[in-house]
């Protein structure tokens, strides 16, 4: 069962690609960390978290940019796996931010690592 | 499949007019050697610089460091899928230029990391502050993207290993060391009271700068399989992936997994090792369902009794090693798990983003966030400024006198999650 994404995103690169394909929620004010908790909050209500929400290497305390598939469809049981997965990864964001903020990197930079958020929600999705 | 491992023993690397071997001392044709590896038009300008151990040498930012290895025997060559055919490698005999390396640098994103530093304190954390170094320096074409920029200087680095390698050819090594995997139900015959152990082998392969190939093939599309572990070490694995220098397995440790030689040291001792299974680890979770699903069948298919998984990365695989551990401890085999930690600078924090109770045998490779401060070097071969842009650095790390104060993840290898490194515990 392939279920259809909603993909939650701070990326503008992600929302320009892929909104002609999928349904997109696009913030571009909120943090690494408001990304997940908005995740966190779909998928208390019953959607299903489709991809990782700490996927790749670089880390949350690291990049700026976040993109998150979860389902389209809200399903009556809360998927506890889902739940799990997504409520970790905000502990592990929360104590890595906490840890060292980020730095204040160039735009350069900032457009690489929307790149590599943008290509590996790309992937995951196809 | 067997195979007979002839190591050169390498003592220093030199210019000369001819790429050869002699007495431990490996000679570069320099010319030679760029000629082999141009040609690409997506790259600009190709150097070569050599970085020997004990030198003040800094290497910023690292890409993928390789080990010159070279087919005498058997079928096929090294690095099967990029530099010679897809033909199954892994028997016969393979020689190696032990005691070199080959490092690519560039920097393929703004934020590129990694660090090998040949004396000082960054010294003790990688494995490459001991090896005779042939730096490949590469420059990309302007505006060249990024994914083709790593496949370019993956390639060269691919081309250098094998150029050198081949440079062992007729040499007579030092040590010869056999490795041997029967196919499956003889080796099962073999050692009938041993507990038989297999090596579940997770591979970065979540996208962009993510990867890792087996056979030439992007291991996100691949799903889990059977590999014998002599495989590995003629390069049927290697490394696409640019991002966590500490924790990422560069080519070189897919060739010298530590896990793998561990595991046949004991063979026939105290365990009996049965082969790898090799899995992904991608970011859709229906594909980690599936492969971990898909590895937990294998493992209780080949009849296994125990698991040794180690992880590649931070964050999304935690999913996969504890997905992977769950699902082959529900079947009644044993697992234990080779991670590392990012515990924060004090250790103290919840070191994986995921956990597991099953996970009861947990082999940690140390705790990324340390801090450390690198004194400067007399030279850097790279971009120093790249410093101040790495995972685990950050604005301010690369001071006015060329220290840098930064986490142990900028250092290529410093927390290897195959335990291809220095950091130990010990108990008094």
């Amino acid at each position: 069962m392939k279920l259809k994404p909603v993909i939650v995103t701070n990326n503008p690169l992600t929302k320009a690609s892929l909104e002609t394909k999928y349904e997109v929620i696009f913030n571009p004010d909120a943090s690494l960390l408001d990304i997940l908790i908005t995740v966190r909050d779909y998928v208390h209500k019953g959607h299903r978290l489709l991809t990782h929400p700490l996927m790749g290497s670089i880390k949350p305390n690291q990049t700026p940019y976040k993109s998150v598939a979860v389902s389209r469809q809200c399903f009556d049981e809360i998927d506890l796996m889902s739940i799990n997965i997504i409520e970790e990864s905000i502990l592990k964001a929360q104590q890595l931010i906490k840890n060292k903020k980020i730095s204040i990197y160039n735009h350069r930079i900032l457009e690489d690592f929307s790149l590599i958020d943008f290509d590996l929600i790309k992937n995951a999705l196809n | 499949m067997r195979l007979e491992l002839g190591k050169i023993f390498i003592k220093d690397v030199q210019f000369s007019d001819v790429t050869k071997v002699e007495k431990g001392v490996l000679y570069i044709n320099k010319e030679e050697l760029l000629k082999e590896v141009s040609g690409d038009e997506r790259l600009k300008s190709i150097d070569v610089e050599i970085a020997r151990p004990g030198e003040e040498v800094r290497i910023i930012p690292v890409k993928d460091v390789i080990e010159p290895r070279v087919k005498v025997e058997g079928k096929g060559g090294i690095f099967p899928g990029f530099i010679s055919k897809v033909d199954t490698v892994g028997s016969g005999r393979t020689h190696i230029l032990k005691g070199a390396a080959v490092v690519t640098t560039g920097k393929i994103v703004g934020f590129q990391e990694g660090i090998i530093d040949m004396t000082g304190e960054g010294a003790k954390y990688t494995p490459f502050s001991k090896t005779n170094n042939v730096v490949l320096v590469c420059e990309p074409v302007d505006n060249l993207p990024q994914h083709e920029h790593e496949e370019a200087v993956r390639m060269v680095g691919f081309k250098a290993a094998c150029y050198l390698g081949r440079a062992g050819k007729d040499v007579e090594p030092d040590e010869i060391k056999v490795y041997e995997t029967l196919p499956l139900l003889e080796q099962v015959k073999m050692y009938p009271s041993l507990p038989k152990v297999v090596y579940v082998y997770m591979l970065q392969s979540q996208g962009l700068l993510h990867d890792t190939y087996v056979y030439g093939i992007d291991a996100k599309k691949i799903i889990p399989t059977f590999i014998y572990p002599t495989e590995v070490f003629d390069g049927a694995i290697v490394s696409g992936n640019c991002v966590s220098a500490c924790d990422k397995n560069p080519t070189y440790v897919h060739m010298n997994n530590p896990i793998i030689e561990d595991l046949y040291e004991r063979h026939g001792k105290d365990i009996n090792f049965i082969g790898c299974i090799i899995t992904n680890e991608n970011v859709y979770l229906a594909d980690k369902e599936r492969s971990s699903n898909y590895t937990a069948k294998l493992v209780e298919f080949i009849g296994a009794d125990a698991a040794i998984i180690s992880e590649e990365g931070f964050g999304n695989p935690d999913a996969d090693l504890v997905m992977n551990c769950n699902k082959i401890e529900e079947k009644g085999i044993k697992t234990v798990l080779v991670t590392d930690e990012y515990a924060g600078r004090d250790g103290a924090s919840q070191s994986l983003a995921d956990s597991t109770p099953k996970g009861d045998a947990v082999v940690t490779a140390g705790n990324a966030n340390e801090l450390i401060v690198l004194p400067p070097m007399k030279k850097v071969i790279g971009h120093k400024e790249a410093a101040n842009i790495i995972a685990g650095g950050y604005a301010g790390s690369l001071k006015e006198d060329g220290s840098i104060e930064a986490e142990i993840q900028v250092i290529t290898g410093a927390t290897s999650e195959v335990g291809f490194g220095y950091l130990s515990a010990k108990g008094f």
